[in-house]
């Protein structure tokens, strides 16, 4: 036990009763400090860590030594010697970026990890504007993951309503400050940020998932769509989830399949009854000359799968009536339509209209095609259903038989080409589908022209009051269907 | 309101070593006695910044310089009453890194410094959770 004197700093001596050295008897310095924390209320907690051990922002010196370059708080005392505590002494100029989160944080309302939770849970879009490698890392359940870099270009697919809530989130909460900002000049009007970020979300145990993610091969197989911020990784991986149902393998389906399937569509649907005959191959580019006679189902799974391994090719070989209709349509997203003859149009029209599918529609005619999206169900613009324009089929006297129509054998490249590209551009939603506009293309001209649908508020299938009629078997016109 | 009792020829000191610092911050320690809400200052001494790599915007005083001015302090019945630092093309206001970082008792002399010389030189004191500003007076 040694008699020794430690000095107290004068911010430490309200503790102190203003005494500037207060004489313990201890034999280390850990002993010393807390003899001064027995006698005076409250000073220990400025010195110590509730660890016991010396705060930061403290030095203690013995003599003219730092304790912590002798022994610490075991650091033994001799009599008379002199223990100063000494406030650490630090700070620094606010750069522009604080005094700019302090703005944020005055305008922006922040909420924990579990109100974000909650919020979410009541229907608000929680927004998690973090890298892809963080995001790697993991994330909220059912969290938006857009990116900061290219928030305000996706934003707006992602949540089309400016007054549902938005909870932006990063790893941090400072992130998440600047893009709720940028939110809110968008025009949305209720915007949070989530205060501690991803990280406090995690230590607090809220529900996290790693998103999956797209392996090395793919990665390079799509590293053109993933080059652009409007596909990216998730836009691929949605393409991957998305199964689209191809009405036909003939001269529409051939290049929109083909193409769908290339650029990553995970699930092609195809239904045609028909086996391949030499004159298609003039236009149907999935078949070849030595399956002359065969399926065109298992001709196109054949090309497809060739193409690209990863889709799954789903075939059906058989009429769509309106007994197989519904079954066949159940659990696709997208309906492409490649149809030539009027009953299967009427069915496909019918069973989208009440699936509520987008239906890209297209159809040629020698040098001339077009292309249009009947998808009354779309929620940013209400266009017509094909029934909208024709309620009922032509008479067939005055039906063009299929069977004579020549077609400029390139002519189905360029239209079922515009279907594939309206297909997945609805499919990640992004850009405007041709919805209640339709595109008209004249070949010979080498010209395009945009006419406007109109819907039809009472058309017996999409109308405002429509209930739906059921489905209709039309005669069909010709025997071989497929364009 | 305290009063911070700083002469002319002091504020000139600090002002010079804070000019030769810029675009650095530098600090240092002000030493004299503190009775009935007035500090008086007798000497302001240099010290050096710790902080290297964020010299421009951070200090931290070396607490030998702070042992030593004590010391010298005490033995010449006396006290270390406040801190000063300069904040390089920043206002003379504290930071929300001083307020965190600040202890209540002491009076805290920042000046703003840019290339044109100093901007501004105003005195502040830890009130509870915020600063409070000081009358300098000569
Ligand atoms: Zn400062
Ligand atoms: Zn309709």
């Amino acid at each position: 036990m040694s008699t020794v004197t430690i000095r107290i700093p004068m911010p430490l001596r309200n503790y102190t009763n203003g005494a500037d050295e207060v004489k313990v008897q201890a034999a280390t310095v850990g002993e010393a400090l807390q003899f001064l924390g027995a006698n005076h209320d409250g000073i220990l907690s400025r010195v110590l860590s509730p660890e016991g051990e010396l705060r930061q922002f403290v030095n203690v010196f013995v003599g003219s030594q730092n304790v912590r370059a002798l022994g610490g708080l075991a650091t033994p005392l001799a009599e008379g010697q002199v223990i100063s505590i000494i406030p650490a002494v630090a700070g620094g100029a606010t750069r522009a970026r604080d005094v700019r989160l302090m703005q944020l944080k005055s305008v922006i309302p922040e909420v924990t990890p579990g109100e974000a939770l909650a919020m979410q849970a009541g229907g608000a879009a929680l927004v998690d504007v973090r890298e892809q490698d963080e995001i790697s890392q993991g994330s909220p359940p059912g969290a938006m993951r857009l990116g900061r870099g290219y928030l305000e270009l996706r934003i707006e697919d992602a949540v089309p309503d400016f007054d549902r809530p938005v909870v932006t989130l990063c790893n941090g909460g400072v992130r998440s400050l600047f893009a709720a900002e940028d939110l809110r000049r968008l025009g949305y009007r209720k915007v949070f940020s989530m205060a501690g970020g991803f990280s406090r979300w995690k230590n607090e145990g809220l529900p996290i998932e790693i998103p999956p993610r797209l392996d090395a091969p793919t990665r390079e197989r799509y590293s053109r769509h993933l080059l652009m911020p409007e596909v990216g990784e998730a836009g691929q991986m949605r393409l991957m989830q998305s199964r689209v149902l191809l009405i036909g393998a003939g001269g529409l389906g051939s290049p929109a399949a083909y193409y769908l399937a290339a650029a990553g569509v995970g699930t092609l649907g195809v239904v045609d009854h028909d086996v391949v005959d030499r004159s298609n191959l003039q236009r149907q580019i999935l078949h070849t000359d030595a399956r002359v006679g065969t399926s065109k189902v298992s001709s196109a799974r054949q090309t497809l799968e060739a193409l690209n391994p990863a889709v799954k090719v789903v075939g059906y070989e058989a009429h769509l009536e309106s007994r197989n209709v519904e079954e066949i349509f159940s659990g696709f997203d997208l309906v492409v339509d490649g149809s030539d003859n009027f009953p299967t149009r009427y069915l496909v029209n019918d069973a989208c209209v009440k699936l509520g599918l987008p239906n890209v529609h297209g159809s040629v005619y020698r040098f001339e095609g077009q292309v249009t999206v009947f998808w009354p169900k779309y929620s940013r613009q209400r266009g017509p259903c094909y029934r909208c324009l024709y309620p009922e089929p032509p008479p067939a006297e005055f039906a063009p038989s299929c069977a004579e129509a020549g077609v400029l054998g390139v002519l189905p490249g360029v239209i079922g080409l515009l279907q594939a590209t309206e297909a997945v551009k609805i499919l990640l939603g992004i850009g405007e589908p041709l919805v209640g506009r339709l595109l008209y293309f004249d070949g010979l001209r080498g010209a395009f022209t945009e006419l406007a649908l109109d819907r039809d508020p009472k058309c017996r299938y999409c109308g405002d009051n429509a209930r739906f009629p059921g489905y209709v078997d039309y005669e069909r016109f010709c025997a071989n269907v497929a364009a | 309101m305290a009063t911070l009792q700083l002469s002319g020829e002091l504020k000139a000191r600090i002002e010079n070593l804070v000019r030769t610092g810029y675009p650095h911050e530098t600090c240092g320690l002000l030493i004299g006695r503190q009775a009935n809400g007035t500090v008086s200052v007798t000497e302001a001494l240099a010290a050096r910044n710790l902080n290297r790599e964020r010299a421009r915007d951070r200090f931290e005083l070396d607490p030998q310089a702070f042992l030593d001015a004590d010391r010298h302090a005490r033995d010449t019945g006396q006290e270390v009453v406040g801190i000063w630092h300069s904040h390089p093309d920043h206002p003379a206001r504290p930071s929300e890194i001083d307020r965190s970082l600040a202890w209540p008792g002491w009076s805290y002399v920042i000046l703003s410094v840019s290339r044109d010389g100093i901007q501004d030189f105003r005195s502040w004191r830890l009130a509870g959770n915020r600063f409070e500003e000081e009358v300098i007076a000569p």
